[in-house]
């Protein structure tokens, strides 16, 4: 079984929309060679029929349904007076339900040898009642699919599996083309990615690439290692800025392999996830992408130049974390929704909820520095004088502020480093920074509520809970 | 070729531009020639961008230090965002290549032909 959405826009009040060509080419991407197509208008005033489409005809059709349930008849159903929870955008449609009622709300159509069985004349209609809207189709494919087809997934299926097996499509795709480069740069490359990461960026990807009705898990998995390399490559280049010795608990390539190696080994990935991208021959996926690398270069140009004013302020933090950490999150949101062809509305939808988690994900990544469990020395971002909320929130802290400002301006040894911490653990600064991070996430979450996410909302919302609830 | 047309597109680089990025610039008008003409300054730009972006780097020499790095950073981000604008796949294909083939070969510690002349032969590939 195969399910999706069938989305399309209307231009005119009444309107028959011929579906039969995206109908079969539903069945043609599916693979389908033998069973059945169901679809399921999911609104109150879009019918479905089989008919022919003769214009003329169409318009005795529009003619019939005039006369049948007229539009200056009168409906109880128009009358806001008389009901409760009238939305203020109501429209005046009740001869709209009532031409619905005539017609049906749901098709089966018969698939043979791959092909839809119509007769000669028959096309399949989705009869707009009350536009112009954006409508959806519900749709489910069941039968004898084409082997080659088999892989492809409904959304619903893939939000419940993505952390298997299409998890695992992303890290063969990562391997693959590390296998294919040379040496110098797929070691210490393959090093860092083997220690870990938490691989967010690219299930945004993956999740979002099924949003759509274009659902290609090969080019979503590509899409996804791409940003996955495009990532650790501007890690590579920040460790050799902050000077940072490991990275998930491996020295890091600067340390390891020395700074040249390390430049050389980001900007080989830099180029490759570039190229990978543009091989996918989406240009609105590159431009996305390459507005997003350009906003993380200039905010590591802001962070470093901030840190003259360590450990400075809330409207100075937000800024280089929406280039250096969000612009990613939300292009890997988009990238993803832009390769199923998702609607705009959603698109831009997912850009916010992208561009809030990632805002969350930084702070709560903050707070993971002061966690004894995290597993990593505690006060790392205080020794590197790194950009910190938590550390922005203790410095103003009426009671340990003067403190942690005293310390923070003068040279940063162990004892130092440890007390900040004490200082930063004991004032109200982790749970300003908790609980703002969970307001963003609150926020990102909202963001999504108002458009059809094929059945991934869950998915997407605990990924984002999950993504500020942690220690390390 | 209006060097006005680029001035948005030189925000936080405008340093650069008096300090070789103008000169290399000028290089690229001629090879993108055969292209588009509303696209050719945003190509010669994104090709300046990477030379001159990999050469701040110290790609294949000694490392620059960290401001200096991540001024060649946005460099070359720079210069992928004006492909994607402005070039088509294959052009753009052959611009990664290129940076492809000059940081494997810095990282592997060997010379590499120069980056003018890969950048240049990408233009006639992707053309």
């Amino acid at each position: 079984m195969i399910s999706g959405r069938l989305r399309f826009d209307t231009s005119h009040a009444t309107e028959f929309v011929d579906l039969t060509q995206r109908v079969s080419d539903e069945i043609e991407k599916a693979g389908l060679r033998t069973g059945r197509i169901h679809l399921q208008s999911l609104h109150t005033t879009l019918g479905l029929a089989i008919n022919e489409n003769e214009p003329l005809l169409l318009r005795d059709f529009e003619h019939l349904l005039e006369r049948l349930a007229p539009g200056d008849a009168g409906y109880e159903h128009d009358d806001f007076t008389r009901r409760f929870e009238v939305a203020v955008d109501e429209p005046v449609n009740g001869h709209a339900h009532c031409r619905q009622l005539l017609l049906t709300g749901f098709l089966t159509l018969l698939v043979e040898e791959g092909r839809l069985v119509m007769g000669r004349w028959q096309s399949v209609f989705a009869v707009e009642l009350d536009g112009p809207r954006h409508r959806q189709l519900a749709m489910q494919l069941d039968g004898e699919f084409s082997p080659p087809h088999r892989v492809g997934r409904s959304a619903a299926q893939s939000a419940a599996g993505w952390g298997d097996e299409t998890t695992q499509l992303v890290e063969m795709e990562i391997t693959r083309q590390l296998m294919t480069d040379p040496d110098p740069v797929a070691v210490p490359m393959r090093r860092l990615m083997e220690a870990g990461g938490k691989r967010l960026r690219p299930k945004l990807v993956q999740l979002t690439s099924r949003i759509g009705p274009r659902q290609e898990p090969v080019r979503a998995a590509s899409l996804a290692a791409a940003v996955e390399l495009l990532h650790n490559a501007t890690l590579i280049h920040d460790d050799y800025v902050d000077e940072s010795t490991h990275r998930r608990g491996r020295p890091t390539v600067a340390a390891a392999e020395g700074a040249e190696r390390a430049i050389a080994v980001g900007d080989y990935y830099f180029a490759k996830a570039t190229r990978l991208i543009a091989e996918l021959g989406n240009a609105s996926v590159a431009t996305t992408m390459a507005e997003a690398l350009e906003a993380i270069c200039a905010s590591q140009i802001d962070d470093v130049a901030q840190r003259g004013a360590f450990p400075g302020d809330h409207d100075s933090y937000l800024r280089v974390v929406r280039g250096k950490t969000a612009a990613l999150f939300a292009a890997a949101c988009v990238s993803g929704a832009l390769l199923s062809d998702a609607p705009a509305d959603v698109v831009e939808a997912l850009r916010r909820y992208g561009e809030l988690l990632g805002i969350a994900f930084q702070m709560a990544d903050d707070m993971v520095d002061f966690s004894p469990d995290s597993g990593k020395p505690i006060g790392l971002d205080i020794r590197q004088r790194a950009l910190s909320l938590p550390l922005i929130y203790a410095a103003e802290d009426r009671s340990v502020g003067k403190e942690v400002r005293d310390l923070l301006a003068g040279s940063l040894g162990d004892r130092e480093v440890d007390r900040v911490a004490d200082l930063v653990t004991a004032s109200d600064a982790l749970r300003r920074v908790g609980d703002e991070a969970r307001g963003l996430v609150e926020e990102a979450v909202r963001e999504i509520e108002a458009v059809e996410l094929d059945g991934l909302r869950p998915t997407l919302v605990g990924l984002a809970r999950s993504a500020v609830d942690r220690t390390a | 070729m209006s060097v006005q047309i680029l001035d948005r597109e030189l925000e936080r680089l405008e340093a650069l531009w008096a300090e070789g990025l103008s000169d290399s610039y000028r290089s690229y008008v001629e090879v993108v020639a055969g292209y588009e003409t509303e696209a050719q300054p945003k190509l010669a730009l994104a090709a300046a961008l990477i030379e001159v972006g990999l050469r701040l780097q110290g790609l294949g020499g000694h490392a620059a230090p960290p401001p200096t790095l991540l001024m060649g950073d946005l460099c070359l981000a720079r210069a992928s965002r004006l492909l994607a604008d402005s070039a088509g796949q294959a052009l753009q294909v052959a611009f990664a290549q290129a940076i492809e083939t000059v940081s494997a070969a810095a990282a592997s510690g060997q010379r590499s032909r120069p980056v003018r002349d890969l950048l240049v032969h990408a233009f006639a590939a992707g053309r």
